[in-house]
């Protein structure tokens, strides 16, 4: 009898094995070393390592930044995108094109290139201001997050049938109402999860904002920073290593984005369920 | 959760033919400010650094640019002549400009190991996910995506935490030897089976290549798999059991029918994870250590900006802003190669 | 080449696609898998190709006597005609049809010149000749669907098995393919089996009809057999407009007992004179001109059920039927079955 084969296509085997090879090499097994490496931590040390001050003011600034950077991206992400499907005016084609280019763009380059502009930026270029560095890492930030809400509602608001609209115009409501009853509603799965992503962006984020930070311990330091100097210093006053310290904070880092990946499965699901 | 590097087709004004009042909700004043708003917001947070970095590039001149990356040394004659602060630029400009190179050096190689590996990866997962079906499978795509929401400087951690001196298994990777593939040399037949020898050897992986390109391929893993894989699904399976009912065998389903099919898309993921290779800093900032001889092009502009020879540093980021710029051109036109694959993709009129 | 399935069953997950199919085809043989979407009938025919696998255990599919069960289907020699056609859209259309020929291994492969006077042959036998440059997007639906029968043709199969051939083409278009598929059969001569869901599309083409329903055959036989003596209701209703009479009103229009319902075709109802034994007073409801034969809704007066009756245009000009009148109708022929069969 010769033997059954379950799809026509060859390769499944091939395919679906070595995928699942190479993701162990290099994501899964280097992830677990992490959680491996946790393990060994005391759970005293861990503690006291994750809520020194000097960490604690970290992850304020991370944090506090990256929902400001988000925000900030929310409104004028909408406005951007609105405007590049909607509004057509010359040169349309290029501003739609340079969204993308804080994908592209290194991070060390974004990094001194606003290091610059800030230089020249009278908010930022105040040395003397308590919270220079909060506006700096804030607009920095707003840079690194910025094409995820507008690549995300861009698509939804390409498909959006304007005949929708023009139902609602007879119906007699007017441009306000038209938005924020019709087309918000519809606009904002992808314009929740958009900022979502550009806060779990801003969130890791450290090449670019190194320059432009001061990096002043309590001060303006952001969670990636302080694993970085952690990991290169000696053993600390509590016999912990710099190594196991960088763990600890990095493990908070990991489970900060992996929080936010779980609320964005969550209102990816509650928007599918609302397609149904 | 999806991550938006999928080429987005720009639809034309799909409202025109509409009589003005109907077209949009909002009067030409709403219409005037949006667009105004948008614009700004866009030069001044993308134009306007990116045209700092190339100001700040030539602010001393295109010859002092090119000495960024070139500077033979000056005749000890002319040197003498120069004042004393002048004569120190110089001898930097000529000690900076080798290490410059290397860096560009080692960024290409880097590179070079990181695409073609991460491409043979997107291409097997997206084959495996897009043509069958199997449990898991949604799982399996959040796992591929896992990387993207990874922290860059947590990325270098883990392979510090895996390989380094205190690592799991860093008793074996601290030991390991292994050659820089430029430093072959031909060293013949004569008491070696194998003639190929190299000059330069590495111990260990953490500070050394390996480490960058292990920590760039984790950054830049799900780039090629991200762009082929929607664009496989929405493909579907007919074109290739076509091709089997014909008698192609898998190779050539492959080659022929499959591979033209998603040549754009998979040129699309490469050149993304191209760029992003190329730019990676926080993970490769953690695990090369400060040897200049590691450095890739970004770590060197941070060394760069550190000691304050800003126009240099503009010099190295204006080449790599320009391969980002490059990369954005490209994908408006393989965006623009997509929809004409896309228009044909449909059999017949609509129904 | 003759085809003989024998006890099939598929199943996908929960749903049963196939249950215990069985069917012969004869040797040069037109056969129309006919059904509802999702009675099965493209999940037979991807069997049959191979490109679908029957449930473990019992169950045959032979060609020629020979079981093909456990071949791939490369080895099986069918040429498949895709619903959507799946041509190659990197490829001209030469390209596409010469495709199967060059991928043979090397030994094989015809000559390149063998190659382009096959593909030429074929070009011609499905009227395309001096289209072989252009690509499949610059094709309408019906050219393209020619292209891939002659694609499916170049490698000479034993089996030619059409997935709805023209479910993507407009009426007018379909109705000529239709045609000229049925004489391309009587020239080529290789066994086919085609699925539809369009019963006059079945009925116009196939030598034979296999009527499926929820997975299972209800009925094979000539497109005059199936039509005239249906087995059941569900082929005598698939195959065309009926009009029901239930339970008692059965036996009022002539034959049937009690628990019975019987099904009339619009052609078979006809208006008559007063007095007729039999005869049904109804009023005209409605009046719809369709070409050739008119369409008349009628309303019976006994108990207010509508009926369709299908006159020829001259008859209607005769009687000069009008919204309101009153008529008499008399049934030429029905078929009765049991009233708790459902569809």
């Amino acid at each position: 009898m010769p033997q059954l084969r379950r799809n026509v296509l060859p390769g499944f085997r091939l395919s679906l094995g070595y995928t699942l090879f190479y993701l162990s090499l290099i994501v899964l097994i280097p992830l677990a070393a992490l959680a491996v490496k946790s393990a060994t931590l005391s759970w005293n040390d861990f503690y006291s390592t994750v809520t020194d001050p000097f960490v604690v003011s970290a992850y304020k600034l991370s944090i506090g930044a990256s929902l400001a950077a988000a925000a900030i991206n929310g409104v004028f992400g909408l406005i951007v995108a609105w405007v590049l499907v909607r509004y057509p005016f010359p040169g349309r084609k290029i501003f739609d094109a340079i969204v993308d280019l804080p994908f592209a763009l290194p991070t060390a380059v974004a990094g001194i290139a606003f290091a610059s502009v800030f230089s020249s930026l009278p908010i930022v270029s105040d040395m003397d201001n308590p919270n220079r560095d909060w506006y700096a890492v804030t607009l920095m930030l707003v840079f690194v997050g910025l094409p995820f809400v507008i690549r995300t509602v861009q698509p939804v608001l390409q498909d959006w049938e304007t005949e929708t609209e023009q139902a609602a115009m007879s119906l007699g409501a007017g441009p306000v109402t038209i938005f924020r009853r019709v087309i918000f509603p519809v606009l904002f799965p992808a314009w929740i999860s958009g900022v979502a992503l550009a806060f779990a962006r801003c969130v890791g984020e450290y090449g670019s904002v190194i320059f432009v930070s001061r990096n002043i311990p309590g001060v303006s330091q952001i969670v990636p920073q302080i694993i970085v100097e952690k990991l290169i210093e000696p053993t600390d006053a509590n016999g912990v290593s710099g190594v196991s310290n960088a763990t600890a904070v990095g493990l908070m880092l990991l489970l900060m984005s992996l929080s936010i990946l779980l609320v964005l499965n969550f209102i990816d699901a509650m928007a599918r369920r609302h397609e149904r | 959760m999806s991550v938006p590097t999928a080429p987005v087709a720009t639809r034309a004004a799909e409202v025109r033919g509409l009589p003005s009042h109907l077209q949009q909700p909002g009067s030409k004043v709403v219409r005037w400010l949006l667009t105004a708003i948008a614009v700004l917001f866009l030069s001044a947070f993308i134009i306007w650094p990116v045209f700092q970095v190339f100001r700040g590039a030539f602010s001393k001149g295109v010859d002092a640019y090119v000495r960024t990356f070139y500077a033979p040394p000056l005749d000890p004659e002319v040197l003498e002549k120069m004042p004393r602060r002048e004569r120190v630029v110089a001898n930097n400009e000529v000690r900076q400009a080798p290490k410059t190179r290397d860096a560009i050096a080692m960024t290409a190689t880097v590179a070079l190991i990181v695409v073609p590996l991460n491409t043979v990866f997107g291409l097997a997962a997206a084959w495996a996910i897009s043509k069958f079906r199997f449990r898991g499978k949604t799982f399996l795509i959040s796992l591929i995506d896992l990387p993207f929401s990874v922290s860059p400087v947590v990325a270098g951690l883990i392979f510090v935490l895996l390989m380094g001196r205190v690592g799991i298994f860093g008793d074996w990777a601290t030991h390991i030897q292994w050659p820089w593939p430029w430093s072959a040399y031909w060293r013949g037949f004569e008491g070696h089976w194998w003639p190929i020898g190299f000059s330069n050897w590495y111990e260990g992986v953490i500070f050394t290549p390996l480490a960058t390109a292990l920590a760039s391929t984790f950054v830049t893993f799900p780039f090629v798999a991200r762009a082929l894989l929607p664009l496989m699904e929405s493909q579907g399976t007919e074109s290739e059991q076509a091709a089997i009912t014909l008698g192609a065998n898998g190779k050539q389903t492959f080659r022929r029918v499959t591979l033209p099919a998603i040549k754009w898309g998979l040129l699309y993921g490469i050149i993304l994870c191209t760029a992003r290779a190329i730019g990676e800093f926080g993970a490769v900032s953690v695990v090369s250590g400060s040897t200049d001889a590691n450095d890739t092009m970004p770590l060197r502009i941070e060394k760069i900006w550190q000691s304050y020879n800003t126009q240099q540093a503009f010099a190295v980021a204006s080449l790599l802003a320009s391969v980002s710029i490059v990369t954005l051109l490209l994908k408006v036109v393989i965006d623009r190669k997509q929809s004409e694959q896309a228009v044909v993709k449909k059999p017949g009129a609509g129904h | 080449m003759s085809i003989e399935v024998k006890n099939i069953t598929k199943t996908f997950g929960n749903f049963t696609a196939l249950n215990d199919v069985s069917l012969r085809i004869n040797q040069g043989e037109l056969v129309a898998l006919l059904g509802p979407s999702g009675s099965g009938k493209t999940t037979l025919l991807r069997i049959i190709a191979g490109l679908e696998v029957p449930d473990d255990g019992q169950g045959e599919i032979s060609f020629h006597d020979e079981n093909v069960v456990g071949q791939h289907v490369s080895q099986r020699k069918v040429g498949f005609v895709f619903q959507h056609y799946a041509l190659f859209k990197n490829m001209t259309v030469f390209e596409n049809v010469a495709f199967g020929l060059r991928v043979k291994p090397w030994r094989q492969r015809p000559a390149r010149s063998a190659i382009r006077d096959r593909v030429e042959h074929l070009l011609k036998l499905v009227q395309l000749e001096g289209l072989a440059k252009r690509y499949p997007q610059q094709l309408s639906g019906g050219q393209r669907q020619r292209v891939a029968l002659a694609r499916a043709l170049a490698v000479e199969p034993k089996v030619l098995l059409l997935d709805e051939p023209f479910g993507a083409l407009d009426a007018k278009v379909r109705r000529e393919l239709r045609r000229w598929l049925r004489h391309l059969h009587d020239d080529v001569g290789i066994t086919s089996v085609f699925v539809t869901h369009d019963q006059e599309e079945a009925l116009e083409v196939a030598d034979r009809i296999a009527v499926l329903n929820k997975g299972k055959i209800e009925q094979v036989g000539t497109p005059e057999n199936v039509y005239e003596h249906p087995a059941n209701a569900f082929v005598l209703q698939f195959l065309g407009n009926v009009n029901l009479f239930h339970g008692r009103h059965a036996e009022t229009a002539g034959s049937g007992a009690g628990g019975k319902t019987s099904y009339v075709r619009p052609h078979d109802v006809e208006i008559v004179a007063a007095g007729v034994d039999g005869a049904i007073a109804a009023e005209v409801e409605h009046v719809a001109f369709a070409g050739a034969t008119v369409t008349v809704t009628l309303k019976r007066l006994d108990d207010g059920t509508i009926m369709e009756a299908e006159l020829p245009r001259q008859q209607h000009l005769q009687l000069g039927l009008g919204r309101g009148q009153k008529v008499f109708v008399g049934v030429k022929e029905a078929h009765t079955f049991d009233t708790d069969y459902s569809i």
